[in-house]
């Protein structure tokens, strides 16, 4: 029966009595937020790593003064520095990080453009599942950099070979994410999905989408992660041709040098790199999703 | 063993055509043995009825084959307003909508235009008393209180049958007590026919107008009781303790039965 507006505003006593128990009730029930300040959780969380950082550097330099190796084999920090103070200088780290992360980024797009497809065939298809789900987990245990000599033959030294390998190695990751994130929805809430009487779109898009959010979240990650190691690898291998100068190649154009300190300096870089992505990128957004669901583990808040 | 059959309240049921009538029902999964035999019944519309049974009396199977969610082995069940709103022991918000998003999503999938969404969700939730809440997600609410959403957003689905599965069994004693109150209040004021699902035998002698027990293994019904008195009652009240006392009588019978 529809609800008259009348009927809801009618007002009896016992009905103000039931709502002043109800209200005393909730606050009671209310579990009490205690919110840290946006500065007080950033600095909890930047300190710790940064103390760490700065802890492991003098240990390095303690070590170089004291036990003094040669300098060829073991550089100390300043070394390390210094040789990514010229790699700045000559304008090769800058040309390095960009060419590498604008792969690595569009190679990550191209990979969820193509494995989230894939994910959502994989989960809402029993068959196609069957078939392919096993062939997917192995690819995803595959080490991606056993591509980089098909895709040599194949695409020969261009972006296509890289491309290639950033695919193979991001997409296995982004699709069973997906997968798994469809597999860990309560099947409670298809239920009300079904008794609200949702479409099998509005089903799709209203209910199981957003419910399979983290998991494809953490799928993404792994993807992002897959897709930078693999990048990493097609770019130490395969170098010249039509190729860019990434850091790969910076990395594998100091070893042959023999210049260890520029090798410790690139290796820092990607490490860098890669952190940067995580807390700049996938952090913030996590965070929001997981706080919103609550499903913040109380420690990280 | 024979279903007793109690005659229900005249007046209503040769008024008002029955909103849920069920014809012969049976149901097994697959070759297992039989879950539900032989279950007649007719709800007469803005009936509230309580079915009640102890654990596997297929209680729950009933009521997700009035909802439509599971087939029946044999027989028919007609409800009469097409598909009936259902209510589950675990309150099921989307954990990513508000309260007020979650209740705005069954207006949507029931086809209310946009611009009037927002407006009736509040006085959905204003109803069980929310209204302030509705800007919190589900994790900020205490269980009681997504219950009292749960209960706003099948409200949503303006359809004349509710169908409520062990809604309040996951609660304290003390908010379970208020919810009583604000169902019996909701159900007054809308006037939709209820089937309640419960193994509480307080709960369903606080809150029916109609008992019906299951038996266990195959579950049948087994006997029910009508309750004239339309009034209001308190579950910690005489007549609710006499019915109840009468009813768990025979509850433990029918469980006894199972034990050779």
């Amino acid at each position: 029966m529809p609800l008259e507006p009348a009927t809801i505003k009618a007002h009896d006593p016992g009905h103000d009595e039931l709502r002043r128990l109800e209200a005393g009730l909730d606050s009671l029930q209310a579990v009490p937020e205690t919110p840290r300040g946006a500065f007080r959780r950033t600095l909890d969380g930047v300190v710790p790593p940064i103390l760490l950082l700065i802890a492991l550097v003098a240990a390095w330099q303690v070590y170089i003064l004291v036990a003094k190796p040669r300098p060829d084999l073991i550089p100390g920090p300043l070394d390390v520095f210094a040789a990514l103070a010229s790699a700045w200088n000559s304008d090769r780290l800058q040309l390095a990080v960009t060419t590498s992360l604008e792969r690595g980024g569009l190679g990550f797009l191209l990979a969820v453009a193509i494995g989230t497809p894939i994910g959502l065939l994989l989960a809402e298809c029993r068959p196609v599942r069957r078939a392919v789900g096993p062939l997917l987990s192995g690819l995803q245990v595959l080490p991606s950099v056993a591509w980089v000599p098909a895709a040599i033959i194949w695409f020969g030294l261009t972006d296509a070979t890289v491309y290639f390998v950033i695919l193979m190695g991001a997409v296995p990751s982004i699709a069973n994410g997906l997968v798994s994130g469809v597999d860990q929805i309560p099947p409670q809430l298809r239920r009300v999905g079904t008794v609200l009487g949702a479409s099998r779109f509005e089903m799709a898009t209203l209910v199981v989408l957003p419910a399979a959010l983290p998991g494809y979240f953490s799928g993404l990650k792994q993807g992002w992660a897959f897709a930078w190691r693999s990048l990493m690898a097609a770019e130490i291998i395969t170098q010249g041709g039509t190729i860019g100068f990434g850091l790969g190649s910076m990395l594998d154009q100091s070893r042959v040098l023999a210049d260890l300190s520029g090798v410790l300096a690139t290796i820092l870089v990607i490490l860098f790199v890669g952190i940067l992505v995580e807390l700049v990128v996938f952090a913030p957004i996590e965070r929001r999703l997981l706080r919103r669901r609550g499903l913040m583990a109380a420690g990280l808040r | 063993m024979t279903t007793v059959s109690v005659a229900p309240a005249p007046t209503r049921a040769a008024l008002e055509p029955a909103a849920i009538s069920i014809d012969a029902l049976g149901k097994r999964y697959g070759t297992g043995p039989l879950v539900l035999d032989d279950i007649n019944l007719s709800v007469p519309a803005g009936q509230f009825v309580c079915l009640l049974g102890a654990s596997g009396c297929g209680k729950s199977t009933l009521l997700n084959i009035i909802a439509g969610l599971e087939k029946p082995t044999v027989g028919a069940v007609t409800v009469a307003s097409g598909k009936a709103a259902v209510m589950f022991q675990d309150a099921a918000l989307f954990p990513w909508l508000t309260a007020g998003r979650n209740v705005e999503l069954a207006l949507k999938l029931r086809g209310v235009p946009r611009k009037e969404r927002r407006a009736e969700a509040l006085e959905l939730l204003d109803l069980v008393n929310l209204a302030d809440a509705a800007d919190k997600r589900p994790h900020e609410l205490s269980g009681g209180m997504r219950q009292r959403v749960a209960l706003a957003r099948s409200l949503a689905q303006d359809r004349k049958v509710l169908l409520m599965d062990e809604p309040f069994a996951a609660l304290d004693a003390i908010t379970r007590d208020l919810l009583h109150e604000e169902l019996e209040r909701v159900w007054r004021q809308t006037g939709r026919t209820i089937v309640f699902v419960t193994h509480n035998v307080r709960e369903a002698a606080r809150l029916g107008e109609r008992i019906l027990l299951m038996s266990s293994r195959p579950g049948r019904i087994v006997n029910e009781w009508t309750i004239t008195d339309t009034g209001s009652r308190r579950i910690e009240s005489p007549e609710v303790a006499r019915l109840g006392d009468e009813i768990t009588d025979q509850l433990r019978e029918e469980i006894r039965r199972n034990a050779a």
